[in-house]
């Protein structure tokens, strides 16, 4: 019998599917890795199995005996605790504080501090987690942090643990030592599930591993069974529609003049490097993907090249011209130009209409405004243009662009960006969330900025997209540029993936 | 359906705040009927009776528009108080300490050293919110503090008046004074520059490329610093433009009624500005309406303690209860606003 099945659990959000009909079944002292991309849902069962949220429909069922778990303290009753991706410790108070917290121990609110961490200090030595119950939180490494989370769960008695990306803010050598842990757990009883994107950990610890893709279980699989190629298929999965990518007067090869060139670009986190010496070359009419699993620094790449952020390191040349010193405007003045991926908070101004939101970049030029003065009038008239021109429908150029579907959002952002005809486009997941049609037409945009020798740079997650209009194809992993390929038709789908999961060395 | 709603939750705020006066008039013990009578004889009674209202509403408005440019741009700017009375400073030493200049030049100059030293005092929390991202309310309000001791401290020693033992500075010239548009009421020029700044505010906001910058900024930062727009630099100038118009309202309340600085020149102005940005959406026609809104509401309640003893702190009372009902009301409207994670 297992320790826990999930069995059909659907969840939606506003009519979206964040799950579908999801199995899980973890057995006892056992390792399992929940593999996925961001957003295919993997966070959201498990905040649903921890209490956070309801399911919509679905059992649960512990210990073959069925369950509903309302909130986090029902889930600690039935022995179920998490450790969240952002931590959950009150950083003034010690980790002994941290960990009692909210726990009504013997002599509440005169708590016997000292057995409180003679307790946690056996915790610490039969597990091999390194942490001094006395240390202040805000004092010890995120590493640190990390295990004393951990500890806090064993304290509550967990016996089915959650980890979400638990090896996200840990350098190398401390996910050798947190594997270590786990490994410790899994022969004293206790069940782990640890959501992941990264291939080499799921082979590397876990016992199964369930895929999830767009909210849908893909497969459940003993380790043993499956490869890293494998997993990465299941992870990426394929779709049918295939992209022809028409060859153009500027087309692909690297004999056309380079018009961006990054150039040792690193930018420095607080752990590790976030970018490590990327250097890029795009040329004139050419598409460059840049594919790469969420999270390994594209979006920091791209704000880079922007100028939202400033590197650290390394200097980017635009048609000649160093403008790695250059703010955002400056950028955007030589004719840089930025699809962002989140279109809510980076891309738009929801709570301001159409015409606002389509001069945001450029209210300050003529004819859209003289000498500080605006031109309401040449603004509504632009906007009217371009949302013909777009196909933006709304129900008018006043309308809030909270009003807009996500489609129209992006149209939105694109007939902004593209305005003035830019040199180098910089598009970073532009078609993420979209339907199939706004997704057509994005990819119909950047294809005819191409054709007019623009240079893209296209940030994707989805690798049939990069695959269908990319000349060349870098991939990036953990900030590092882990190979570029020349895109001639030849090239395999697994040659990328596993370039994604950082196993450069293995070739497909 | 929204439409609705919003008709609805209004006429619920007007009657929760009805209500709540009309119990608050009998728990003194005092005759509704008389309350109410007085209340708007106090107000619409006589001519010099709705000048007073303008009068009142005259610093209301100025300090009104100064919260309300800074609360476009998400400058919580509490200290209109505090730059007011900077304001107020400014124009009396202006007046004092300058003299000999034909009258319009020195008004106008007196005016304007009063919004840049209430814009100077607004500029320093707006630099260290800008720069250092340092929370903007805590030193607004502490810039309070210490512009309403220094106004304490500069009536006793360096703008003291020797002639008198009390804490105030010497009078004004005669003739230093703005124009009185009734008399012998006490209506002055102010109104007209209050009513003259709304529209140069409205021009400012939304005919302007630094309006436009500073409503989006307000918006969504993240949104103007991906597009090129310096969010620092928005909330410096909006600062410096909120307590400007500010120090406008303390130096109209020195030339056009008082004529010499002195403590408590104030009664909260700079407080309920924030109530009068709030009542009016932050949009300066609106302000204007708030601002009048609220001095005929407190006119009003001062004449009802004159005559039937129920104590003016009523306006007060109504005042919390309609800013709390207000800002309530948009859960109303939009009952679950975050549904979704």
């Amino acid at each position: 019998m297992s320790l826990l099945s999930m069995q059909n659990i659907t969840k939606s959000f506003g009519g979206l599917y964040a799950n579908k009909d999801v199995h899980l079944t973890v057995g006892k002292g056992e390792i399992h890795a929940l593999l996925g991309e961001n957003g295919a849902g993997k966070t959201t069962l498990m905040n649903i199995l921890y209490g956070i949220y309801q399911a919509d429909s679905g059992s649960i069922d512990i210990n073959g005996v069925a369950v509903r778990i309302r909130s986090p303290k029902e889930a600690i009753t039935h022995k179920i605790g998490m450790v969240h991706q952002h931590f959950m410790l009150v950083s003034t108070l010690t980790v002994s504080q941290n960990i009692t917290l909210g726990l009504r121990e013997k002599g509440y609110p005169f708590t016997d501090r000292k057995l409180v961490d003679r307790k946690i200090a056996r915790l610490c030595d039969e597990y091999g987690l390194k942490v001094r119950p006395s240390d202040v939180i805000a004092a010890i490494s995120v590493g640190a942090r990390q295990r004393v989370e951990i500890i806090k769960l064993l304290y509550h008695e967990a016996e089915l643990l959650i980890l979400d990306e638990p090896t996200a803010v840990l350098t190398p050598h401390e996910i050798d030592s947190l594997f270590n842990v786990l490994r410790r757990l899994r022969k004293n009883g206790h069940a782990v599930i640890i959501i992941t994107h990264r291939i080499a950990e799921v082979m590397s610890i876990a016992d199964r591993v369930t895929v999830l893709r767009d909210g849908q279980n893909v497969a459940s699989l003993d380790i043993e069974e499956t490869s890293s190629s494998h997993l990465s298929e299941l992870m990426i999965g394929r779709r049918l529609e295939t992209l022809t990518r028409p060859v153009t007067a500027s087309g692909p090869g690297s004999e056309t003049p380079v018009r961006l060139s990054a150039k040792g670009i690193s930018l420095y986190g607080e752990t590790k490097k976030i970018l490590d010496n990327i250097s890029l070359d795009i040329g004139r009419g050419e598409i460059l993907g840049l594919a790469g699993v969420d999270g390994n620094g594209q979006k920091e790449l791209a704000e880079t090249l922007i100028g939202i952020r400033k590197s650290d390191d390394g200097q980017i040349i635009l048609d000649g011209k160093d403008i790695s010193h250059l703010g955002v405007k400056k950028r955007k003045g030589l004719g840089v130009a930025y699809v962002p991926d989140d279109r809510h908070h980076d891309g738009l101004i929801l709570d301001m209409d159409v015409v606002s939101n389509l001069m945001l970049s450029t209210y300050d030029q003529s004819p859209f405004s003289r000498k500080k003065l605006l031109n309401t009038k040449v603004c509504r008239e632009h906007a009217t243009k371009k949302t013909l021109e777009y196909r933006v429908k709304s129900s008018s150029v006043k309308a809030q662009v909270r009003c807009l579907s996500g489609g129209n959002q992006q149209r939105l952002i694109l007939a902004r960006e593209l305005h003035g005809y830019p040199k180098l486009i910089v598009a970073c997941q532009p078609t993420r969330g979209l339907d199939i049609g706004a997704e057509a037409f994005v990819h119909k945009i950047l294809l005819q900025q191409k054709a007019r020798g623009v240079s893209i740079l296209l940030i994707s997650a989805d690798l049939d997209q990069i695959m269908a209009l990319s000349d060349h194809i870098a991939v990036i992993f953990e900030g590092r540029i882990t190979g570029v390929l020349k895109n001639d038709g030849k090239l395999e789908l697994s040659q990328i993936g596993l370039k994604m999961a950082g196993l450069t060395g293995a070739a497909a | 359906m929204r439409l609705v709603r919003e008709v609805i939750s209004f006429a619920a705020i007007l009657a929760v705040t009805s209500l709540a006066a009309a119990v608050l008039v009998i728990a003194v013990g005092s005759d509704i009927t008389k309350a109410l009578n007085s209340f708007f004889a106090g107000i619409f009674g006589s001519f010099y009776s709705l000048t007073e209202v303008l009068v009142r509403a005259t610093p209301l408005i100025l300090a009104g528009l100064g919260v309300a440019v800074a609360f476009q741009a998400r400058f919580f700017n509490i200290g209109a108080e505090g730059q007011l009375y900077m304001g107020a400073v400014a124009a009396t030493w202006i007046g004092l300490y300058l003299p000999h200049l034909p009258i319009i030049l020195h008004l106008t100059l007196a005016m304007a050293c009063g919004f840049l030293l209430g814009g100077l005092w607004a500029l320093i929390p707006g630099f260290l919110k800008g720069q250092f991202q340092i929370s903007e309310v805590i030193n607004t309000i502490m810039f309070n503090y210490i512009a309403i001791n220094l106004v304490g401290i500069l009536v006793r020693t360096v703008m003291t008046n020797p002639e008198s033992p009390l804490p105030m500075s010497a009078r004004l010239p005669d003739d230093l004074h703005l124009p009185l548009m009734a008399e012998p009421t006490r209506l002055h020029g102010g109104l007209a520059i209050a009513l003259g700044c709304s529209v140069l505010v409205y021009f400012f906001l939304y005919k302007t490329t630094w309006g436009f910058e500073i409503r989006s900024v307000g918006v969504n930062p993240r949104a103007c610093s991906c597009a090129g727009i310096s969010v620092k630099k928005n909330i410096v100038v909006s600062s410096l433009v909120s307590g400007g118009l500010a120090g406008l309202a303390g130096s109209s309340e020195i030339l056009g009624i008082h004529q010499r600085l002195m403590e408590g020149i104030s009664p909260e102005f700079g407080y309920v500005a924030i109530i009068v940005a709030l009542l009016g959406k932050n949009h300066p026609l609106g302000v204007v309406l708030a601002g009048l809104g609220i001095a005929a509401l407190q006119m009003g309640a001062n004449t009802m303690q004159r005559r039937t003893g129920v104590p003016a702190s009523i306006s007060l009372i109504i005042m919390g209860l309609l800013v709390v009902l207000i800002l309530g009301r948009r859960y109303f409207i939009n009952p679950s606003p975050n549904a979704a994670a």
